[in-house]
């Protein structure tokens, strides 16, 4: 059983019966046309008003061929942002505790590779849908991702990697999860495959595969039973938002994750960088006279 | 080895697109003032390149540092491209990482210092000197998170700290590194510059040749080149491939106020999304299918000529995609 391309099937067992707006957020109604393989809008879960944005993966952009299967494209990637920046500004007056989660459903295989991609300009597209989803975070909206197939490279960073919280469900739901398979790897870094397949067993730096995200710390949670997603995503909803209520931003999203990554083993020397580098920084700065 | 004095000089006349990392860091700071974090005395190495039989090296591909513009402390992130393709891993990401949040810390604290107003002559800068095809392969995963965060501190960095790039070098800003530069401030470019998300091999070889020829350098320059971002309005600066032409750029633009900074923006706000969306619906409208289309429709119509058109006179004459209002 999996749940690859069932991205609208996913967004009507996590939310309240029918409460599902299409292209609704706040008062603002974003146009449906553009962007066909992202799905926006309005839902209750749990009784609590949520913003929702997945993507469909049976959809293909009459208007940009390389965008089909869940790539998210230049209108995707836009419309997604769109959705969040309507939450923040549908929030604009609430406190934190008042401001509505965000829950991502993620099932996406990558950016849009093209020539006209590259020419308007795809990287402008997926960083705008990150820093909204960052922002969004930092004012106080609980943002949850919820991994429900793929979640590969580019298109995982920017839908998925900046929620507070990130699950996933459990391998044996046919999960991809990576930057790109050891095959292609082997291949560009011209090493035999089968040696880099030995090696995947010990380093999870360039492994695919849900316990590795896992010890990584690009998971916070892995859910083995797919029963289960609503209440894990109104439970993660919670945690979020009462880090939020404390302040305590840096122990959710990226930064959150990093320290979890540490503690699981994973990702160790970028915790020892990010602390000698503190220390000799605040020795320079009090030689130039800074602080 | 600290570069000051005579060597300091020399690189300012040096070519920027062959300058190292190291080189570009310390040249874009004043003279003598560049103090590398983490430097390769440090031996902080990744610790994942010696599994698959790569050499390591002691700073990783990236040099991180401070320095001053004038009364202003500056960090730097400069990358080498000649290491493993300038890619970014566990170690060379979480430094990029860590030296944009000390930016902000120093900020923060200059602001305690002066009593809660950072004096404008005093705000922290930061600079970015990309030379990388992104996410390391070797170490992916790792690769890709470090940019999680990255752009999670540009968020925190943003009205704080003037994030200005600099993308003149040999491989230019691909993969991840090609969204990153479009979350900071100011882009400043040379000729040589490319600005890309998916490297011209890759859609050749996802899409297939008919999409993308990547032997066609002509073809790869003016869809990801300087001069194509100039006139899109990526770029805010393009300058002579000399380093003290990217210094002087960079100093003028620390001194703007930070309101003016924040106007160049790219990404980052409702309205720069809208404005982008129109872009988008723009080239299905006008049906584009190559950069020299948008040229033309932004009132080039000797579009064929630009390629070999010298800068300055391409300066005099370029007609750009009109600015965000």
């Amino acid at each position: 059983m999996n749940f690859i391309g069932k991205g609208r099937q996913v967004i009507e067992m996590i939310t309240d019966p029918g409460t599902f707006i299409e292209n609704k957020v706040g008062n603002a109604e974003l146009s449906p046309g553009p962007g066909p393989g992202a799905v926006v809008g309005t839902a209750k879960c749990g009784g609590q008003v949520i913003t929702m944005i997945a993507n469909d993966a049976k959809q293909q952009n009459p208007r940009f061929k390389v965008v089909y299967s869940g790539i998210i494209g230049l209108e995707e990637a836009y419309k997604m942002a769109e959705a969040v920046y309507c939450t923040m500004a549908a929030d604009q007056a609430e406190p934190v505790a008042g401001k509505r989660p965000i829950v991502l459903i993620v099932d996406t295989p990558g950016n849009a590779p093209g020539k006209l991609e590259e020419i308007v300009g795809m990287n402008k597209a997926t960083v705008a849908y990150q820093l909204a989803l960052a922002e969004a975070r930092k004012q106080g909206h609980p943002t949850v991702a919820l991994v429900i197939g793929r979640a590969i490279s580019g298109a995982f960073l920017c839908h998925g990697l900046h929620a507070g919280k990130v699950l996933c469900l459990a391998d044996k739901f046919n999960i991809m999860i990576h930057v790109m398979p050891v095959t292609s790897i082997a291949r560009i870094i011209k090493m035999p495959l089968a040696v880099l397949q030995e090696r995947v067993k010990s380093n999870p730096v360039f492994a695919s595969g849900v316990t590795f995200a896992y010890q990584l710390g690009a998971v916070d949670a892995v859910l083995e039973d797919s029963a289960a997603m609503k209440t894990q995503v109104l439970a993660a909803i919670s945690s979020v938002r009462s880090a939020q209520l404390r302040g305590e931003y840096s122990s959710i999203g990226p930064e959150g994750r990093l320290q979890a990554a540490i503690e699981r083993g994973g990702r160790k020397t970028a915790g020892i960088v990010m602390k000698k580098m503190r220390e000799e920084a605040d020795n320079i700065l009090r030689a130039l006279e800074i602080l | 080895m600290k570069i000051a004095g005579q060597r300091w000089q020399k690189i300012q006349e040096q070519s920027f697109y062959r300058a190292t990392a190291r080189e570009r860091a310390a040249g874009v700071a004043d003279d003598g003032t560049f103090r590398e974090l983490l430097g390769p005395p440090d031996k902080i190495c990744s610790p994942h390149l010696p599994l698959l039989g790569e050499v390591a090296q002691f700073d990783d591909g990236m040099v991180t540092g401070i320095g001053l513009l004038g009364t202003r402390p500056v960090f730097i992130i400069s990358m080498e491209g000649t290491f493993l393709g300038g890619g970014i891993g566990e170690v060379n990401g979480a430094k990029m990482t860590a030296a944009i949040r000390l930016a902000c810390y120093t900020c923060d604290a200059i602001r305690e210092k002066y009593d809660g107003q950072v004096p404008e002559d005093k705000r922290p800068v930061l600079v970015i000197s990309f030379d990388t095809g992104g996410v390391r392969l070797h170490e992916a995963n790792a690769g890709l998170l470090a940019h999680a965060d990255i752009i999670d501190a540009i968020q925190d960095a943003r009205g704080k700290v003037p994030m200005l790039s600099l993308c003149g070098s040999r491989l230019g800003a691909f993969g991840g590194m090609g969204f990153v530069i479009m979350a900071t401030d100011v882009v400043i470019m040379n000729e040589q510059g490319r600005i890309g998300l998916t490297g011209p091999e890759v859609i050749e070889e996802e899409v297939g040749r008919d999409e993308f020829d990547a032997s066609d350098r002509a073809l790869v320059w003016r869809t990801t080149g300087a001069k194509h971002r100039y006139i899109m309005g990526d770029c805010d600066y393009l300058v002579a491939d000399r380093v003290s032409a990217f210094r002087e750029k960079v100093l003028a633009v620390a001194a703007f106020p930070l309101a003016r900074i924040l106007r160049m923006r790219k990404t980052g706000s409702a309205q720069l999304v809208k404005r982008e969306q129109e872009l988008v619906a723009l080239s299905v409208k006008e049906k584009i299918k190559d950069s020299t289309d948008f040229w033309r429709y932004f009132g080039n119509d000797q579009a064929e000529n630009i390629p070999e058109m010298e800068l300055e006179r391409f300066l005099q004459t370029v007609k750009r995609r009109p600015e965000a209002k």
